[in-house]
């Protein structure tokens, strides 16, 4: 367990806070985009990209780096807003979002950006990516680790546990997810679509080991994932409970942000509510 | 056409030489290790043979990232496991992603003769052709198998091979030269065009000298890659033969005689006769039985030749 200190703390939530306001910023320019899953994770990718990940935007295809493997390829408006926040590309690309041939497709394409380790969009192939990642590392002996952000509503694709099986045998200590656990997914609460619940025991009885967190909690975040294999041998999965559209007073929790069509009224409203969290947040 | 050989053996032979040329080469198996050929390979690399069990959309997920970190992972499983199955991880996570995966099926075709439709591939080809990027290798003797493994295995990006599964006759020589994307004339002719692929090369090459015997100089081309496609090769024959036949254990939608049709359709159009299983699912019985019952038999191709001269 690696505790940290208020000024990182601080920091976290502020890198957070700059991920929405991307996320808002490709939403502005592309008019419409995945915006609930996308903000539901700000606080994750704020914590691996800048407390846990050993990745070098100058440097973004080191042998010995981490991996990142968005396996719920459609809130990648998060990660693009993360990497560009780290420095893998100008800030100024992200306006491009949703113009023809844009380096920032709905679901992300590792050959037109860099930073980017996958093509995951279709739900349930991440998983099985970040295996085979973790494997190979494995193999050749290095130490660096492989994360990954699933879905719960992804949970349903049959394909995941094929991977997570193979993870458990494998026994790949070097592979952390997180599973976006904001409870909602295109027709409604994934426990009333196709419920996976208990997550937790569904995942101990794959072989792997898993917690159970506040996904929007950045102390508890780098506290758990940096303690990560929680148990030798085996792989490690947070359960991160979060609020889909987290930051949008308008959206959050509400089924039809999945996808948002955003009207100037509703982006002004956002632009304010981004002024109003970086006050709170202050420095 | 003496001395025949066992396709899947074959392979697996081929692989540990590759094997042992490269340390990066990894072998993955969901279950059928030995009965895809991975057995020499398994026993001098344990450590580099990684087995899945019976999960096959995962393990070409896993191969995607194994590759990432620089390995070159073959896939080796029952055809339509490597390829139907798995569509969309073979499009995304090998052809989208780019990554440097050998994909082998065995048991292609016809070839599982007596286990049904849902074991025979006749549609490998026409799916995985749809893929950008990805080469797809169809050998059709002992000696392209084992040259087609090296090739494979130095071509940087996603491969797809397709293999059968009874013994098959050696048409080529040791020292014969094989190129991915380059076809072969195996025999001269310009009275009509032959072209074969795979586990039925050698019928159309007995039906080029069936035909010969009565005075048909077919040219026979084989066509070892199906994609990509020698262009080159296949219009020459247009332009100085007139008419193609083209033989292949599969179906007619996609395959090789889809694939040259296209070609043909757009840059000379030339009339074209397809031989292979139309839109059905296969019978089931002996694997001779089963070619006779799609007209893939040497003397049936030269009948069908023959009716195609005269219409």
């Amino acid at each position: 367990m690696r505790n940290i200190t208020a000024e990182e703390e601080m920091h976290l939530k502020r890198m957070a806070l700059q991920i929405r306001k991307g996320v808002i910023r490709q939403i502005r320019a592309g008019i419409m985009g995945h915006v609930g899953g996308a903000l539901s994770i700000a606080e994750i990718l704020s914590c691996l990209y800048f407390k846990l990940m050993k990745v070098d935007p100058g440097d973004p295809s080191r042998r010995e780096r981490d991996r990142f493997v968005l396996s719920a390829g459609h809130k990648c408006l998060a990660l693009y807003a993360a990497l560009a926040e780290k420095g893998f590309f100008d800030a100024a690309v992200l306006d491009t979002y949703g113009s023809l041939g844009s380096k920032l497709p709905g679901h992300p394409d590792m050959h037109k950006l860099p930073g980017i380790e996958s093509n995951t969009g279709a739900l349930g192939h991440g998983l099985s990516i970040a295996g085979g990642m973790a494997l190979g590392l494995k193999m050749d002996g290095l130490d660096s680790k492989v994360y990954v952000i699933m879905g719960d509503g992804e949970l349903a694709e049959g394909s995941n546990w094929e991977a997570a099986s193979a993870a458990s045998h494998h026994k790949l200590d070097n592979l952390l997810i997180f599973v976006d656990r904001n409870t909602l997914q295109i027709s409604g609460r994934t426990v009333e679509v196709n419920s996976y619940e208990p997550l937790d025991k569904r995942w101990e009885a794959f072989g792997w080991s898993a917690r159970e967190i506040d996904g929007h909690d950045v102390r508890q975040i780098v506290e758990h994932a940096s303690a990560a294999p929680f148990e030798k041998g085996k792989p490690s999965v947070i359960i991160a409970n979060t609020v889909k559209s987290k930051g949008l007073s308008f959206a959050e929790d509400k089924v039809n942000y999945h996808y948002w069509k955003a009207t100037h009224e509703e982006l002004a409203k956002a632009d304010g509510e981004m002024a109003e969290a970086e006050r709170r947040i202050g420095g | 056409m003496s001395e025949s050989k066992p396709p899947i053996k074959t392979f697996g032979e081929a692989l540990l030489e590759v094997g042992m040329e490269n340390p990066n080469v990894v072998a993955i198996s969901a279950d059928s290790s030995s009965g895809s050929g991975l057995g020499p390979f398994k026993e001098r690399f344990p450590e580099r043979h990684l087995e899945f069990g019976i999960m096959e959309q995962g393990v070409i997920g896993y191969a995607a990232g194994l590759a990432t970190t620089g390995k070159v992972p073959f896939v080796a499983a029952i055809a339509p496991f490597v390829t139907a199955r798995p569509f969309e991880m073979f499009r995304n996570d090998l052809g989208y992603m780019r990554q440097n995966v050998k994909v082998v099926g065995r048991c292609a075709g016809l070839t599982y003769s007596t286990l049904g439709a849902t074991h025979q591939s006749l549609d490998d080809v026409a799916i995985i052709r749809t893929i950008p990027g990805v080469v797809i290798l169809n050998p059709g003797d002992p000696v392209e198998i084992k040259k087609a493994t090296h090739a494979m295995a130095a071509h940087i990006g996603p491969v797809y091979m397709k293999i059968g599964s009874p013994d098959m006759p050696i048409l080529h020589g040791e020292d014969y030269h094989f190129e991915i994307g380059k076809g072969v004339e195996m025999k001269p002719g310009s009275d009509i065009t032959l072209i074969g692929t795979g586990t039925v090369l050698q019928r159309a090459f007995e039906a080029a000298e069936i035909l010969a015997k009565k005075g048909i100089h077919a040219r026979l081309i084989d066509i070892h890659t199906i994609k990509p496609l020698d262009r080159e090769i296949v219009l020459k024959a247009a332009r100085e033969t007139g008419r193609i036949v083209t033989v292949e254990e599969h179906y007619l939608c996609g395959g090789l005689g889809g694939a040259v049709a296209e070609l043909l359709a757009r840059e000379h159009p030339t009339p074209v006769k397809m031989i292979g299983v139309d839109d059905q699912y296969a019978s089931n019985g002996p694997y001779e039985e089963l070619l006779g019952l799609y007209g893939l038999l040497a003397p049936q191709i030269a009948e069908t030749v023959k009716t195609f001269l005269r219409g």
